[in-house]
């Protein structure tokens, strides 16, 4: 009897009413986002044939059988893992070098604001080409590593090295951004922590590490989310690096490059493709809920 | 009341709502039933800006001949086979379109190109094509494109540096070729050979030893034959350091290298000498058949064809564009500034190419060229063969051990199609 109150004749025109004014953003959600989700999922598990004549045939969970015995994969995900173990550190404490050394109240800080965030402005495809003129072998970076008297190497061409190129661009590209929402959230720590502190004898480096750091632990954890997602998904620094084949020796293939040469490189091997889609996102669902516990465990201590 | 505005709030909902669909659905079909005029589109990738001119000179040619039809040239400029298949799964694709040999065998298996047999006439006189180039797009009998035009391999060896260690002449066989290499090569800064590693550069040497990279449609390459073929490069490049390629010494391709004189000799094609004579002018060069190996003349041959879509509209015109492109006339213009190599030897021996200094090594190439095309599984075997054969070259691993692993993985992605 109550729930029959509930939805009265009322109440069902105003949610019809509330309803309709969402339809334009319900539907382009779902034709746009969710849509296509199930789709993906949907050709995840089928034999996608799409040129000539549209066919699909269901093989259950055969695509995914498939990515255990698939050794590109394997590389693509080992080359992947060791970009984010390496890159989500180093830019995420660069982002908060950066932004405490602009707090400091230093003269021309605000130029330096501009300078540092310049590199987030610029496109991911200009800065690739850029830094691919400047690991030349012939290039800038080499020069200078000559002039150091540092061995030079060839960044571009070598399978060791590769990746190695490829991530310290990335770092020096994305620290900036997170760098300004660090910025954001050092503004907040109250004065008066500080100056506590400084009755107490602490030197500079100990007030960074007992007030600063632990302050600002939300945004680090959102950043560091942030930065495993981005880092996972790393295609076109790679693809513009390789030509699109995740050469010398396989050694640039990410996942997500992988993805894209299984869907539009070879023909009949789409289905396959979402497959390994569908399997990047369970990994990246599981590195961010792993990092989530950590932070829980040690915001408890 | 209420119920009022609630209509009226639906009503203009759906007036926003379908004046935004409205706008995304403009594409009427122009059927064409009352006008004459019919417009087709051709769909290629660019080239430099007089290739483009020159095309589009050929196109103006065509649209005077046969003022019923328009062609619409559209350019795709980067990613020329992810945007065509794209298309033709959405049905959206240009009448005709270019087809790179390499992609042919796959493109032709889906069945999306016309079969182009019943359109072919006396007049068009299929005879006159280079064969090898014909056949490349040619299955069970039945052709789905002609070829536009070929570039095969040469030689390309700086003069001057021949002149200055005392070499008078290019070298005939391989043996001589690793020989004046070494004269040639001045420590990391100058390199006796400028080789590009790629399966797509060397599959006439992996099989020179008479094996075979691609058997039945798989990769067949960590065999005996081609991996003995292979070894000298990869020894030239390790052993005598007189060999190196384009990235090692700050360059993008053989040409760059051999323009800046990097390299005395490269092994490229005839898109190298536009290129050459635009950027570096003052280079003195010449071009030379591709040495013998083991007593044998091969090279590599590369072509492009028309191709015409199945799902096209209007294919009668279609196929006159074709024949037109193709036809004696259309490729003399196309060809005529030396951008491309005539697949028709009437067309060839007409503007004389097999008597040019600078060419004529290529068309002697064109009667014993492999061409760049194997079955629909190539792409696959090369990306597989292109990643593991540099870490060989770089003497990471054995070339033995590299190639069973390529090979290995290149057959599972192929028994996964």
């Amino acid at each position: 009897m109550r729930n029959s109150r509930k939805f009265s004749k009322r109440m069902l025109r105003e949610a019809g009413q509330g309803y309709t004014f969402m339809f334009p953003v319900i539907f382009t959600l779902g034709l746009f986002v969710i849509g296509p989700i199930l789709y993906a999922i949907y050709l995840s598990f089928n034999d996608v044939q799409l040129l000539g004549g549209t066919s699909y045939e269901f093989v259950g969970l055969e695509n995914f059988k498939e990515i255990f015995s698939d050794y590109r994969a394997q590389v693509s995900l080992k080359n992947t893992i060791f970009y984010v173990a390496i890159v989500v550190p180093s830019q995420t404490i660069l982002a908060l070098v950066l932004a405490a050394t602009l707090n400091a109240g230093l003269k021309g800080q605000k130029f330096f604001r501009i300078v540092y965030f310049l590199p987030t402005l610029t496109s991911s495809a200009v800065l690739t080409l850029i830094f691919m003129w400047m690991y030349n072998q012939n290039g800038l970076i080499n020069q200078l590593l000559k002039i150091v008297g540092l061995p030079t190497y060839n960044w571009i061409g070598d399978p060791a090295i590769a990746l190695k190129a490829i991530m310290i661009m990335n770092i020096w590209a994305t620290a900036p951004f997170f760098m300004v929402i660090y910025l954001a959230a050092l503004q907040d720590i109250p004065e008066s922590l500080y100056e506590a502190a400084e009755l107490d004898g602490a030197n500079a480096i100990q007030k960074f590490w007992f007030i600063t750091v632990p302050y600002l632990k939300p945004v680090t954890s959102f950043v560091v989310i942030m930065g495993i997602i981005g880092t996972f998904q790393l295609f076109d620094q790679s693809y513009i690096f390789s030509g699109g084949d995740g050469g010398p020796n396989n050694s640039t293939l990410t996942v997500v490059l992988l993805i894209y040469q299984y869907a539009f490189k070879s023909l009949g091997t789409m289905g396959y493709a979402a497959a390994l889609a569908i399997a990047l996102a369970i990994v990246i669902f599981v590195a961010t809920i792993i990092q989530r516990k950590f932070d829980k465990e040690e915001s408890l201590y | 009341m209420k119920a009022k505005k609630w209509v009226s709030t639906l009503s203009i909902t759906a007036i926003v709502f379908s004046s935004v669909l409205v706008g995304c659905s403009s594409n009427d079909k122009n059927s064409s039933d009352d006008g004459e005029k019919v417009e087709i589109t051709l769909s290629g990738w660019g080239g430099n800006p007089s290739e483009k001119k020159l095309l589009q000179q050929t196109l103006d040619d065509f649209e005077e001949k046969h003022p019923n039809i328009d062609v619409k040239l559209d350019i795709i400029s980067d990613q020329y086979m992810d945007v065509m298949k794209t298309r033709l799964i959405g049905g959206e694709a240009a009448d005709v379109f270019y087809l790179d040999a390499f992609e042919a065998p796959g493109l032709i298996k889906t069945g999306v190109l016309e079969p182009l047999n019943e359109y072919v006439t006396d007049e068009f006189d299929i005879e006159d094509f280079e064969k090898p180039m014909l056949e490349a797009f040619k299955k069970d009998e039945t052709y789905y494109g002609f070829p536009k035009d070929y570039s095969t391999l040469a030689l390309f060896y700086n003069k001057k540096m021949f002149e200055e260690a005392g070499i008078s002449e290019p070298p005939k066989t391989w043996e001589e070729l690793r020989q004046v290499s070494k004269q040639l090569t001045d420590g990391t800064d100058r390199f006796g050979f400028g080789v590009a590693p790629e399966l797509a550069r060397l599959q006439y040497i992996a099989e020179s030893d008479g094996g075979d990279v691609v058997k039945e449609g798989k990769a067949n390459f960590a065999t005996e034959p081609v991996i003995d073929a292979l070894q000298p490069i990869v020894d030239q490049h390790l052993e005598d350091k007189t060999l190196a390629e384009p990235s090692e010494v700050g360059a993008s391709w053989g040409g760059e290298m051999f323009g800046q004189g990097k390299a005395a000799m490269v092994i490229e094609g005839n898109w190298a000498i536009p290129y050459l004579e635009d950027t570096f002018p003052e280079l003195e060069y010449g071009t030379a058949e591709v040495p013998q190996i083991n007593g044998k003349q091969s090279t590599m041959a590369y072509t492009v064809a028309y191709v015409m879509n199945k799902q096209s509209e209007h294919k009668e015109a279609a196929w006159e564009l074709i024949s037109y492109l193709t036809g004696k006339e259309g490729m003399e213009t196309w060809t005529s500034k030396g951008f491309a190599l005539p697949t028709r030897k009437s067309v060839a021996e007409k503007l004389g190419y097999d008597e040019d200094p600078l060419r004529s090594a290529l068309v002697a190439g064109a009667p014993y060229a492999t061409v760049w095309q194997d079955s629909p599984n190539l792409p696959i075997i090369t990306n597989n063969f292109n990643n593991q054969f540099i870490s060989a070259y770089l003497g990471e691993r054995p070339l033995d051990e590299a190639l069973k692993d390529a090979q290995k993985q290149a057959n599972k992605e192929i028994k996964k199609n």
